[in-house]
C-alpha cells in the first residue's frame, strides 16, 4: 500500500487495490497460484467487485478457463488436490473431465470445508462474451496477489445487462462509483452489442 | 444527497471507499467473520473427519448443487 489516501492506484496498467487481503482473497490466491500453472485463467462476476471493496458476502468465486486437454487437466486436478483441494463432484480426475469436456462446471474448495469454493468454468470461442472477456484482461493487485479480471466496463455492462439480478445490478452500481474516474465510455458503449449477443444466444 | 434506499448506500460507500482505503478494514471484518462462521458450520454438521467429503457431497446432492 502506498499511502496515496486512495481507494486504489494505477501502476503500469494494473490497478493496485490499497486494502489487506481477507481469508477469501487468500483462498483464492492459493487455488490461483495452482491454476496458473496448468492454464490461463480469468476471474469473473462476484469476487470482482468483492475484491474492490463491495461489502457483502459470496460462497463461490467465479473462474473461467480454455477447456483443458485431458493430460492438462489431470495435471491441474492432481496438483489441486496434492494441495489441499477437493471437488464437489467426484475424486477421480477422469469423471471430473467428463464435466469439463461437456462445457459443465465443477467446484473445488478447501479440504475439510465447504464455503468458499471456486466454480472452475470451462468455455471455448463459440461462447463469444466469454472469449472476449478472457482475451482483454485486466490486471489487478492486492498486496502481493496478482490475478486477472475482465475490463472494468465490460464487467459492469454483463451484470448490468445479461446477469440483471440484484446483487449483480449492485455490484455494477458499486464498480460504476468506485472506479468511476477510470470507465471508458466509450468502451462501455461499444460493448453493448456483445451483451445483445450473449442475450440472444442464451 | 442523503442515502435513502440499499442501492443509494452501495454508492455512498463506493464513492467512500476511493478516497478512504482505511474503511476496507470494516470490509475485510465482515468477509472474515463470514468464512469462519461458514467453517464452523460446516464442520458441526459434517465433523473433521475422513468422511467429511461424502457427508458433504450428500448435502449438496440434496440440494441439487452438484
Amino acid at each position: 500500500m502506498n499511502g496515496s489516501g486512495r481507494g486504489y492506484v494505477i501502476e503500469n496498467g494494473t490497478i493496485v487495490i490499497q486494502r489487506k487481503l481477507t481469508q477469501l482473497d487468500e483462498f483464492v490466491q492459493k487455488f490461483v497460484r495452482i491454476l496458473e500453472k496448468h492454464s490461463d485463467y480469468l476471474i469473473v462476476s462476484g469476487y470482482v467487485s468483492i475484491s474492490t471493496g463491495r461489502t457483502r458476502g459470496t460462497e463461490d468465486v467465479d473462474i473461467i478457463f480454455p477447456v483443458a486437454a485431458r493430460e492438462n487437466f489431470r495435471n491441474l486436478f492432481e496438483a489441486l488436490t496434492e494441495n489441499g483441494f477437493w471437488c464437489y463432484q467426484r475424486d477421480n480426475w477422469q469423471t471430473v473431465y467428463d464435466y469439463i469436456k461437456n462445457m459443465a462446471a465443477v467446484r473445488f474448495a478447501t479440504k475439510k470445508e465447504m464455503f468458499p469454493n471456486i466454480e472452475l468454468i470451462p468455455f471455448d470461442e463459440a461462447k463469444k462474451a466469454k472469449h472476449f472477456e478472457f482475451t482483454h484482461p485486466q490486471k489487478i493487485r492486492i498486496c502481493d496477489f496478482e490475478f486477472k479480471i475482465p475490463e472494468i466496463a465490460f464487467e459492469i455492462l454483463y451484470k448490468e445487462m445479461v446477469l440483471k439480478g440484484k446483487k449483480d445490478i449492485e455490484d455494477a452500481k458499486h464498480l460504476r462509483a468506485f472506479f468511476t474516474d477510470i470507465i471508458n465510455q466509450k468502451k462501455l458503449k461499444s460493448y453493448k452489442p456483445l451483451m445483445e449477443h450473449e442475450l440472444h444466444e442464451a | 444527497m442523503k442515502p435513502k434506499t440499499r442501492m443509494d448506500y452501495v454508492e455512498l460507500y463506493a464513492k467512500k471507499l476511493r478516497n478512504e482505503p482505511l474503511l476496507f478494514e470494516q470490509q475485510r471484518m465482515l468477509i472474515d467473520s463470514q468464512i469462519i462462521a461458514s467453517r464452523e458450520l460446516f464442520r458441526n454438521m459434517f465433523g473433521e473427519g475422513k468422511d467429511f467429503e461424502k457427508k458433504a457431497r450428500s448435502y449438496l446432492k440434496a440440494r441439487g448443487i452438484i
